[in-house]
């Protein structure tokens, strides 16, 4: 059995008297589609947010390759390979789509003011190759045309891919995608998931909210169900689909069932 | 009309020795500045010459310093002035104590102004918005008042015998005749814009936009942003300080009144006036406001409240500045993606 990629253990999150995570276990297996859902509230964002340094969690540990993110800086996290993208859309909408990309594959640049001042041959040999490698990533997410103009400017649609090709730019092993359909119509859907497959295929690891279901059963390798801050189930999609615990947490138990 | 508009699309429709040519003679005119003195530019009161240096050009410079910590990065530093205190009383103290000349100190006065801005900058750059804002504007009324109160700084008498810079290519240095103080601060201005537009467009001009326009994104995105903040404001500093030493040197006097909170509300004043963040804005901003008061002095009592009303006026028709800011976007057609639909 090959060892996870992204383990959450035991993990609790508090806000005072609020338990938002209780004690959740997850495995992320790498090259694999994992789909996070539940009920408005269940804490799935907050998963994320605990995994990407947000907020550090109240007991438990998150395990990124084996090594903790416990205590380190958010701009760390990204740097070690996790990447997220955010429910409400965050981009920088004064820069070029590009411009986003690029200041997302700054993470890995050696050189800073100095190097940019001076305009040293490293900082410049750095300056092109993320310039090729931000088109190359929007190539990818297909929305190459679209480099120039700013992203605040951009259609709805292409904001949301933007996000996942700024992601991209920090060259994660693990994508973190916060409901990236969220607003998106039929045709849209149906193009963000072979975009998500083709992230995977592409040798990413993809772990993903979302509540529309047509989506996650087509797409995922695996879902789990967070309820209450609780896991209630963790297994293949066409299974979790019959899960009684499931159906109830998402339509309620009828009153004489109880 | 757009004058951002008309000035970028010149310069875009330039070819290469085109440009240089508008830059050379750009230049060239400005460097001749000094010598307009009798025509209807004349201030009435102070001489031209001097009025050139401070304040206009010596505003155009702390504008361009405190223009990468507001404009490009977003932080809010009502305590601008602390940095010109530091490099002017640098330059007073070491001037007068030690035989060390202008050029001399300047790196020392750079240096203890990046010294001031990463040791304030350190803790207070955690801080956002107004919160940054008062601590900025604290730390400047510290810096005063340290100085009217300490004996080494000579109170509130000042320090007076501030030496000249020496003579440089046979030119003297002269309080009667400032054209060189204005040549100096030329090249210094120079020296800002090169570095200004040299980092905007590499990875810390793109880190300070991200900083500016979402901190939490760009810290999740994996911008160091506590770093980056304190190189905008250590570098704002830096430029604050060098104007500093250079005017202490130009004014051979220099007291603590000279360093009040309104020297920075006027630096700010110059930055939103012009447009912030851009940076010809910014001077265009900083010679208009250094440049009026001096300009209507013959209104005495009256010239503040003209000045005043003149501010509210532009600001109420241009509120984004004279020349704001604005990426310009390559109209490219879009082609509507035919997948979508299907």
């Amino acid at each position: 059995m090959t060892t996870p990629i992204l383990e959450l253990k035991n993990l609790t999150m508090q806000f005072g008297g609020v338990v938002a995570l209780n004690e959740v276990n997850i495995k992320v297996m790498p090259q694999e589609i994992l789909a996070l859902i539940g009920p408005n509230g269940a804490g799935k964002t907050t998963v994320f947010n605990v995994i990407t340094g947000v907020y550090q969690a109240t007991s438990g540990d998150v395990l990124f390759e084996g090594g903790s993110v416990a205590g380190k800086s958010r701009h760390e996290i990204t740097k070690g390979g996790i990447a997220r993208t955010f429910q409400n859309i965050r981009l920088w909408g004064d820069m070029t789509a590009l411009e986003n990309v690029i200041t997302a594959t700054d993470v890995h640049k050696k050189s800073g003011v100095i190097g940019a001042l001076f305009g040293l041959p490293r900082a410049r040999r750095e300056e092109k190759a993320n310039r090729a490698k931000a088109h190359e990533i929007l190539e990818f997410i297909g929305i190459d045309e679209y480099s120039d103009r700013l992203a605040k400017n951009l259609p709805y649609g292409v904001q949301r891919r933007l996000e996942i090709a700024r992601a991209m730019g920090t060259s994660p092993r693990l994508i973190l995608l916060d409901e990236p359909a969220a607003g998106f119509n039929p045709a849209e859907k149906v193009e963000l998931a072979n975009t998500i497959k083709k992230i995977r295929d592409a040798g990413y690891t993809v772990l993903l909210i979302e509540h529309d279901m047509s989506l996650i059963m087509g797409i995922s390798d695996r879902v789990v169900v967070l309820d209450f801050g609780q896991k209630i189930a963790d297994d293949l999609p066409s299974v979790v689909q019959n899960d009684s615990r499931v159906i109830e947490a998402y339509l309620g138990v009828p009153d004489d069932a109880s | 009309m757009n004058l951002r508009d008309l000035g970028a699309g010149v310069w875009e429709r330039s070819n290469r020795p085109v440009r240089v040519a508008i830059v050379l003679v750009t230049l060239f005119l400005i460097c001749l500045l000094p010598y307009a003195g009798g025509t209807f530019l004349a201030t009435p009161v102070a001489a031209f010459d001097s009025v050139l240096v401070y304040p206009i050009a010596m505003f155009v410079l702390m504008s361009l310093g405190l223009n990468i910590v507001v404009g490009k990065s977003g932080m809010l530093d009502l305590g601008y002035v602390a940095f010109f205190a530091i490099g002017a009383y640098t330059m007073a103290l070491l001037g007068t104590h030690t035989g060390l000349n202008t050029w001399e100190i300047m790196p020392i006065g750079i240096g203890l102004s990046m010294l001031a801005g990463v040791l304030l900058g350190l803790p207070t750059l955690r801080l956002r918005g107004d919160y940054l804002a008062i601590v900025t504007l604290g730390f400047g009324e510290i810096v005063r008042i340290v100085a009217l109160n300490s004996e080494s700084t000579g109170g509130p008498n000042g320090i007076a015998n501030v030496p000249m810079p020496p003579n440089i290519l046979g030119q003297e240095y002269n309080i009667f005749n400032q054209k060189l103080f204005f040549w100096t601060t030329l090249v210094m201005i120079l020296l800002v814009i090169w570095l200004v537009r040299r980092l905007s467009v590499r990875r810390p001009g793109r880190a300070w936009e991200a900083i500016r326009q979402d901190e939490d994104a760009a810290e999740l995105m994996g911008v160091p942003t506590l770093r980056y903040k304190i190189w905008s404001f250590t570098l704002g500093a830096a430029i604050g300080g060098a104007a500093g030493v250079l005017f202490a040197s130009k004014n051979l006097f220099i007291a603590p009144e000279m360093f009040t909170l309104n020297v920075s509300i006027l630096i700010l004043s110059c930055i939103v006036f012009g447009g912030i963040g851009n940076i010809w804005g910014v001077i265009v901003g900083a010679v208009i406001l250094g440049y009026l008061p001096d300009r209507i002095r013959f209104l005495s009592d009256a010239r503040l409240l003209v000045f005043g009303v003149v501010l509210v006026v532009t600001m109420n028709f241009r509120p984004d500045g004279l020349l704001p800011r604005k990426k310009r976007e390559k109209a490219l057609p879009v082609k509507v993606k035919s997948g979508v639909e299907s």
